[in-house]
């Protein structure tokens, strides 16, 4: 399987946080999540793929250099970014003539029927319209030139389950029409990842903590709900971080078989996304 | 590329079309009604030349630079872009103010040929040239600024800038005379009629080309 995008050690040095070689890939055809905490490094990462921030480290897009080929591969890539966007002073009937100058693949009619399709208005100022309608203008100028690869930050945060779901859902028929495409989509609300991503990339302090197909993620993990009298049987090297409730331990495991198999435990729950982030981040090793 | 940020910067622009307006009328009743012929060019183009610049905020309040940086683009045509924009305005903001002065002199010396307003091309466009000199001048060095340090900060040291080179001039002013350095006006005036034009050209030529790498040197190594 060929990859849209390999990231080989990249790292970043602020005054006051550091990105540590992160390492994954993005395969053609496949969702990939990335997930961790605010401040955690989701951005600086997808500042660096885009070439938006200077880091080091190898970046390859499409097999091309991220930044010996920059200009040929934003050709065929969208972006999604939460916070940016081309001014809020613009109509989305502006946003077409302006988008169809810089992509020589732009697709007016793709673009119109997406408005539509969204309740977009053309001739209202982009300021006046609310979150959702924000995020779905943003899409669709992101999709309507055909592109290989979205790249998409926080495009559901601070929007309501309803929207979120629609907005899941452009994610998921466009990747379906094409099974070349290929999506990188960051956030902190994991349970959007469950249902449609491939793989799950966890970064925490800026540093890679794992990189799962999410299939296997979820199959395979699993928090343990025992005793402490049970706990203090457990290995060390059987679990990755527990968390002491009023009456029992809660353990993450990587490999709850084992731990069935191995210390006759049978209350081991399926975990969700979250749960496993939140156990990784607040959870004592 | 740079089609698509200019037609940005002017879609945003058009909400100072209703100011445009009403300078332009303002300039028109002056020329009527004083002897200020000639301030409409310097005026508008001052005006137009500055609006150009609020591009900056405008892509402040909306965080646009990280987007367009996603856009296929770079920071050497996001740079350029600008001076484009900046060096458009001033132009066009000079055309238009004598257009406007032609135009309402000759409207007026129709209409009340009692009257005569007797209007100097020569010096109209020497005053609209001296009129683009000084805004270009204020443009060099404020765009390097905003790219350095946005919209608002990049104002205040403008106006620093602006202020240390009237003292420089001011005081280059006050040694000349307090030591009673003997300059030979006749000649540094015919100097000026005969070469003040090419040099003025010139040196807006080389004040935004120095400008313009010191913007993109700047934008070059900003994180956004």
């Amino acid at each position: 399987m060929e990859n849209s995008i390999e990231l080989q050690n990249v790292s970043k040095k602020y005054k006051d946080f550091e990105l540590k070689t992160i390492s994954f890939n993005v395969p053609q055809g496949c969702i990939v999540g990335l997930i961790g905490e605010n401040g955690a490094g989701k951005t600086t990462t997808i500042k660096s793929i885009l070439n938006i921030t200077k880091s080091e480290g190898t970046i390859k897009i499409f097999g091309k250099d991220s930044v010996k080929n920059e200009k040929e591969i934003k050709e065929e890539t969208g972006v999604v970014l939460d916070d940016s966007f081309l001014s809020e002073y613009l109509t989305a009937k502006q946003v077409n003539s302006i988008m169809k100058e810089f992509y020589k693949t732009w697709n007016e009619e793709k673009y119109i029927s997406l408005l539509k399709q969204f309740n977009l208005p053309t001739d209202k100022l982009i300021k006046d319209f609310s979150s959702g309608m924000k995020m779905k203008l943003k899409i669709a100028t992101a999709i309507s030139h055909n592109p290989k690869l979205l790249i998409l930050d926080e495009p559901t945060s601070g929007l309501d389950p309803v929207v979120r779901n629609e907005i899941l859902d452009i994610f998921r028929k466009y990747i379906e029409e094409d099974e070349t495409r290929s999506i990188l989509l960051s956030t902190h609300i994991t349970t959007d990842l469950e249902h449609i991503s491939d793989y799950i990339v966890f970064i925490e302090k800026g540093k890679m903590i794992f990189n799962l197909p999410t299939d296997e993620l979820l199959e395979n993990y699993g928090i343990i709900k025992c005793s402490k009298e049970d706990f203090t049987r457990l290995n060390k090297k059987d679990y990755i971080a527990y968390k002491k409730g009023k009456y029992q331990y809660e353990v993450l495991t990587s490999n709850k078989n084992n731990i069935r198999n191995r210390y006759n435990i049978t209350t081991i729950d399926k975990p969700s996304i979250e749960d496993i982030m939140l156990l990784y981040i607040k959870g004592e090793k | 590329m740079i089609k698509g940020l200019l037609k940005k910067d002017l879609f945003n622009l058009a909400s100072y079309k209703t100011s445009l307006i009403i300078i332009i009328v303002f300039c028109g009743i002056a020329i009527i009604g004083t002897d200020a012929i000639n301030l409409a060019p310097t005026v508008i183009c001052a005006i137009v030349g500055m609006i150009s610049l609020s591009t900056f905020s405008y892509d402040e309040i909306s965080k646009s630079n990280k987007y367009i940086l996603t856009l296929p683009t770079n920071r050497k045509e996001i740079v350029k872009e600008k001076y484009i924009l900046a060096i458009g305005a001033t132009i066009f903001g000079g055309l238009l103010g004598i257009l406007l002065t032609i135009l309402v002199v000759n409207v007026m010396n129709y209409i009340r040929p009692e009257n005569m307003i007797n209007l100097d091309y020569k010096i109209l466009i020497t005053t609209a040239l001296g009129g683009i000199f000084c805004i270009s001048l204020l443009q060099a060095i404020q765009i390097p600024s905003v790219f350095k340090w946005g919209a608002e900060k990049g104002r205040i040291q403008m106006f620093i800038s602006l202020f240390i080179i009237i003292a420089v001039i001011g005081g280059i002013y006050f040694l000349v005379t307090k030591f009673n350095i003997n300059i030979n006006i006749e000649m540094l005036s015919d100097f000026i009629n005969k070469f003040g034009l090419i040099i003025l050209i010139a040196l807006m030529v080389v004040m935004y080309f120095v400008s313009y790498k010191i913007a993109y040197k700047i934008y070059r190594n900003k994180e956004e």
